[in-house]
């Protein structure tokens, strides 16, 4: 069932943004009701999901390229098993750094579908690819201030843990709560306030930790592989 | 659930679509009831295990907006009790109740979805979408086992060549890290293997297809067909009002309106389907064998 | 018609001094079967990708590639893919996708290829191949056998003329080798496919290769049918050791490889050449007799030594309802001796080894190190001084992006530093690392990172060393070497426990050999006593030698024996007719003191 036609291909690239887009935003002033908000958010970001993969297709990626990006994927994944280490966020940044931003938000949102078919898919995996895959696409647009700067970097991925946190929040309160308010929103912030602080310590020991060595062996393998 | 997933995957997918937005999109005590029982037949015919931790899950999700909504929600007339100069209303409560259980049935739809859509079937849909991000996908998951197996091989190897120390926790951080940094390499280096092995076999020199073993037979067709149509009564009562239920200011009735009765009978089979085909396979089935 | 055919090929890697390939001509015809053979380094593989044009590597190459008579160059992108297909040695990493099924698609999908004639391909491929009963499987529950048979079919779905095969059994264990082998063979056979590989097992491949291709420093050595190649290359030590047993102990009888006194036998059989075992059987029959029917037994030299390994009754499954990996496994290994563990997949010879090694715990049953129980090694003692593994993929060990700082980082002492107090130096070793020093670990050949990771193990000292399938992908010269390295050990003091598939190795290697099955020891006995008891499970020496002399398990047992029944060295002994007629009887004078 692939979409074989180059046309249809191309229309359809156009059909989203310019009215998939905006019906949705109409469809969600229409329903009032803010407890639909969950929904909307949802295909809102499927939506751009589906923009940015219509991208990627459109665009001619080497095969060392793509292995590399399977490659990061697939550490953060498997990584999840090692215990006390959660390394996606970090892997997801230096993808970013040193793969270029399509690469980080690929990984990170990818890593965020994959576990999930270990973990359960559900209404949260659109929010965690969306979460993870701008720290990777950030990390990727500042990929020079972060090479340079150690400190910059340690920031960056404790302010990431922060915001993965911040809108997984958005999740909650949307999803759990009927109506979306501020008061809901703090209480849901502060009560996953420690898990936001392990996601920001555990970002910075890990980019502590590989920062450097995996630059050097990600630069290695760039001059090995030829990309 | 064997003969559900005899189907295509699209038509899993658009069954589920389906089903999942007319149930979220309603607060309706009728469409709840039917969404929540049908969800439950599906994993019951389905033979589909729950976890203990899936039902742990399921059942904190469900009860954090019959909790939480009470708490921030203070419209309705009927006040049960006063917290903290916030009056707790009859209605937020039962709002909350019914948020509870679209939630939880929601969720139970999630899990019927997952026991179906295994990965394969995901990945075909989305090569419908994107075959490169669906190969991509298929690459990486063609890693995960092979780098999980290869985690425990280097663990092992690092403790039994003896030179690290494992007495306390930093020791434990930092074998860790050497864990995964061996990993990194060795998945990096090993990597070249793989790319040349698909250049070899021509990845790259042109437009590609995209294989799927799933076909689109006319049993799919029909159950589309089924589907779409139960789905587009279920849409015109939404759309209509007829699934309206008020909770606020105070709780209202169910309609019964013609809209509405036919709107509930539709989402009513619609949430059975894939259950009774379970169970009219399972029957026809045993008809054959007491034949032989 | 020639298929493919190479003209004065050469080629020298992008930054390197000195060339890989020098002028190598050669050509293929349709349906021939060619092995090529020489050592590591000898350009084999660079040889190999020049064909796949896919693969080639960066650098500077001259001269020309035909195939079918059209420069390589020159092919079609899509033609260049099909027709040509090519296969790695490492099972792992060739593998795409996911599932089986779609690993097969993989390469018409890329030829972008319609859904119902992929649909019917890949469902021709899957009976052929006999893959339908794991056709919908995840590719990570594969056994390595039926990964590479994968690789292998989901070559052969793009229907290429010509199969290149890198090495592919190099990490299968002996009975998947053979069963891919043999899958080649009837390809090539049934089919007229044409098949050119680099093979280590030659033992099964040269029977069946009509062509081979000796290089030597990049430069063909010795190229033609393949009978007539394996005579040639048997008067060359440095490549004689790769070839099958019959052909060795042909070739160390023979005139050229021994003093004039023990050539064997005149014309117009002089100069015939066994391959196959049932060949050698012949040889060794019509030329010699068996009166000496056994070499002398050598005295035990472990006999009143301490057991540095004791393990009694063990018992061990992977879970809870799994079955008895180890089941009620028992057996000793005495200080100072090389113990090999041998048997087939899933007899528990590697879970064995991680049970000693202290990383998995048997739940039933006792091991004493060294006359301590292993429970009682606490806080990581038994690494201390004591028990280290090396294991099978050494790729395990490496962390570091030079092979220095990885011994540094073992706390070896390297010979420009001066500190040794007490600590491991690098000239300790039985090898030497000294010119690897400033490599990435990842570049080096498989034995040298066999030997980096060796030398890691040792910097523990460890007085018992443990090593998982030492000799797997490593080709017969390097094998050699390593054997002595392990000698070398030994003399010092360490006790190896070696779990191996490789029955040639551990012929050699072993004090005492015992064979695992389904868990538990079936027989331990010294090499030679041990392999003349199995009939199949055995080295191909001793299925030469069986029926006609006893314990004889190594290439070297063999000519041993026949030198003892050889009339020269017996002139006194009543010779049957038939030796007598086959004896060289000018040379009854020579000393066994003139033949070292």
């Amino acid at each position: 069932m692939t979409i074989k036609s180059e046309g249809l291909r191309k229309t359809l690239k156009i059909v989203i943004p310019a009215v998939l887009i905006p019906a949705v935003l109409i469809l969600g002033l229409t329903v009032s009701d803010t407890k639909k908000a969950a929904f909307l958010i949802i295909a809102m970001l499927l939506l751009a999901g589906v923009l940015f993969v219509a991208g990627f297709e459109q665009r001619k990626t080497g095969t060392r390229r793509l292995i590399l990006v399977a490659v990061f994927v697939a550490l953060s994944v498997a990584g999840r098993f090692l215990p006390l280490f959660k390394p996606v966020t970090a892997l997801t940044i230096i993808a970013g750094i040193y793969l270029g931003k399509e690469a980080g938000f690929l990984c990170g949102s990818l890593s965020a579908v994959i576990s999930n078919f270990y973990y359960g898919q559900g209404p949260w995996t659109p929010f965690q690819m969306v979460a993870w895959g701008l720290a990777g696409f950030l990390a990727g647009i500042l990929a020079d201030p972060l090479k340079r700067s150690r400190v910059f970097l340690l920031l960056f991925g404790a302010l990431s843990g922060c915001f993965f946190s911040l809108v997984m929040d958005v999740w909650t309160v949307t999803w759990a709560a009927s109506v979306f308010d501020w008061d809901a929103y703090l209480a849901a912030f502060l009560t996953a306030l420690p898990f936001t602080i392990m996601y920001s310590v555990s970002n910075v020991v890990f980019l502590l930790l590989i920062a450097k060595p995996f630059g050097e062996k990600l630069e290695r393998v760039r001059i090995k592989y030829g990309i | 659930m064997r003969d559900f997933e005899a189907y295509n995957p699209i038509t899993q997918f658009f069954y589920f679509a389906a089903v999942l937005i007319i149930g979220m999109f309603s607060v309706n005590p009728v469409i709840l009831g039917l969404s929540l029982f049908g969800a439950c037949a599906l994993l019951f015919f389905g033979k589909v295990r729950i976890s203990k931790g899936n039902c742990l899950f399921f059942v904190a999700m469900s009860l954090l907006p019959i909790l939480l909504n009470p708490l921030f929600d203070h419209h309705g007339d009927t006040i049960l009790f006063v917290l903290n100069d916030n009056p707790v209303t009859l209605e937020a409560v039962l709002y909350g109740i019914a948020s509870g259980v679209m939630i939880l049935a929601s969720l139970l739809w999630l899990k019927a979805f997952s026991a179906v859509m295994t990965s394969d079937r995901l990945l075909y849909l989305f090569s419908a979408v994107s075959p490169k991000l669906a190969l991509l996908l298929s690459m990486t998951l063609r890693y995960i086992p092979l780098f999980a197996a290869q985690t425990g091989k280097v663990q092992a190897a690092q403790k039994a060549i003896g030179l690290y120390k494992e007495d306390n926790v930093i020791d434990g951080v930092k074998g860790g890290a050497r864990v995964f940094s061996v990993m990194v390499t060795w998945a990096l280096e090993n990597g070249i293997i793989t790319a040349d092995s698909m250049e070899a076999r021509g990845y790259g020199i042109g437009r590609r297809t995209s294989f799927a073993i799933y076909r689109f037979r006319k049993k799919d067709v029909i159950f589309l067909l089924f589907s779409a149509v139960l789905f587009g009564l279920s849409l015109y009562a939404v759309i209509t009002g007829g699934y309206q239920f008020d909770y606020y200011p105070t709780v209202g009735t169910v309609s019964a309106s013609p809209v509405s009765v036919i709107g509930f009978v539709a989402f009513g089979l619609l949430s059975i389907l894939p259950s009774a085909i379970l169970l009219f396979e399972d029957i026809r089935w045993k008809y054959y064998q007491s034949k032989i | 018609m020639e298929i493919l055919s190479v003209e004065n090929l050469s080629f020298s890697y992008a930054g390197a001094s000195s060339p890989a390939l020098s002028d190598v001509s050669f050509s293929v015809k349709e349906g021939d079967f060619v092995a090529v053979i020489g050592a590591t380094g000898s350009g084999k593989t660079t040889f190999l990708r020049m064909l796949k044009r896919e693969l080639q590597p960066l650098g500077a190459l001259t001269g020309r590639i035909l195939y079918q008579g059209q420069e390589l160059s020159t092919l079609s992108p899509r033609d260049s893919a099909m027709k040509i297909g090519y296969v790695m040695q490492r099972p792992e990493q060739q593998i795409v996708t996911d599932r089986v099924w779609h690993e097969l698609a993989f390469g018409l999908e890329n030829l972008g290829m319609p859904q119902e004639q992929i649909r019917r391909r890949v469902a021709e491929m899957a009976s052929y191949f006999g893959i339908e009963g794991w056709f919908l499987k995840n590719v990570s529950e594969l056994s390595g056998g039926q990964k590479q048979l994968l690789n292998l079919a989901s070559v052969m779905v793009m229907k290429p003329d010509i199969l290149l095969l890198d090495e592919p059994t190099a990490q299968l264990d002996p009975i998947a080798a053979r069963d891919f082998l043999e899958t080649v063979a009837a390809l090539n056979r049934d089919l007229s496919l044409t098949v050119i590989i680099i093979e280590h097992r030659l033992e099964e491949v040269i029977p069946v290769a009509h062509k081979i291709l000796a290089l030597k420093d990049g430069r063909v050595f010795a190229a033609g049918e393949a009978h007539e190649t394996v005579k040639k290359l048997r008067e060359v030590p440095e490549m004689l050791v790769g070839l099958p047993a019959a052909v060795r102990i042909s070739a160390a009888l023979s005139k050229s490889c021994c003093p004039v006194g023990m050539r064997v036998s005149a014309a117009p059989e002089e100069n015939s050449c066994p391959i196959t075992v049932r060949e050698g059987r012949e040889w060794i029959r019509s030329r010699f007799g068996n009166q000496v029917k056994a070499l002398p037994v050598a005295p035990d030299r472990f006999a009143e030594a301490d057991n540095a390994v004791e393990v009694k009754d063990l018992y061990f499954r992977y879970t809870r309802d799994g079955r008895d990996v180890l089941n009620g496994l028992s057996f000793a290994v005495r200080t100072g001796e090389i113990f090999c563990l041998l048997g087939g997949n899933g007899s528990g010879k590697s879970t064995a080894l991680s049970v000693l090694s202290g990383i998995r715990r048997a739940y039933a049953g006792s091991v004493k190190i060294f006359g301590k129980k292993l429970q009682e090694y606490k806080n990581q003692s038994l690494y201390k001084e004591c028990v280290a593994l090396l294991p099978q993929d050494v790729q395990t060990v490496f962390l570091r992006n030079s092979v220095r700082e990885e011994l540094e980082d073992a706390g070896i002492v390297l010979p420009d530093k001066r500190q040794a107090n007490g600590r491991s130096s690098l000239s300790d070793l039985p090898f030497d690392l000294t010119g690897l020093l400033d490599r990435h670990p990842y570049d080096l050949s498989g034995g040298q990172q066999q030997l980096v990771a060796l030398a890691k193990v040792l910097a523990g000292k460890p007085k018992l060393l443990l090593l998982d399938e030492p000799t797997k992908g490593l080709d017969a010269d390097t094998k050699a070497r390593f054997l002595s390295y392990l000698k070398a050990l030994q003399k010092s003091g360490m006790t190896l426990v070696v779990v191996t598939h490789d029955t040639e190795f551990a012929a050699e290697a072993a004090d005492r050999c015992a064979l695992l099955f389904r868990g538990e020891t079936i027989s331990t006995a010294e090499p030679r006593a041990f392999f003349s008891g199995n009939s199949f499970y055995t080295t191909a020496a001793n299925r030469i030698a069986q029926g006609y002399y006893d314990l004889a398990a190594s290439v070297n047992d063999v000519v041993e024996l026949c030198r003892a029944n050889h009339p020269a060295q017996n002139p006194a002994q009543n010779l049957t007719p038939k030796t007598v007629q086959n004896a060289d009887l000018k040379s009854a004078g020579e000393t066994p003191e003139a033949r070292v």
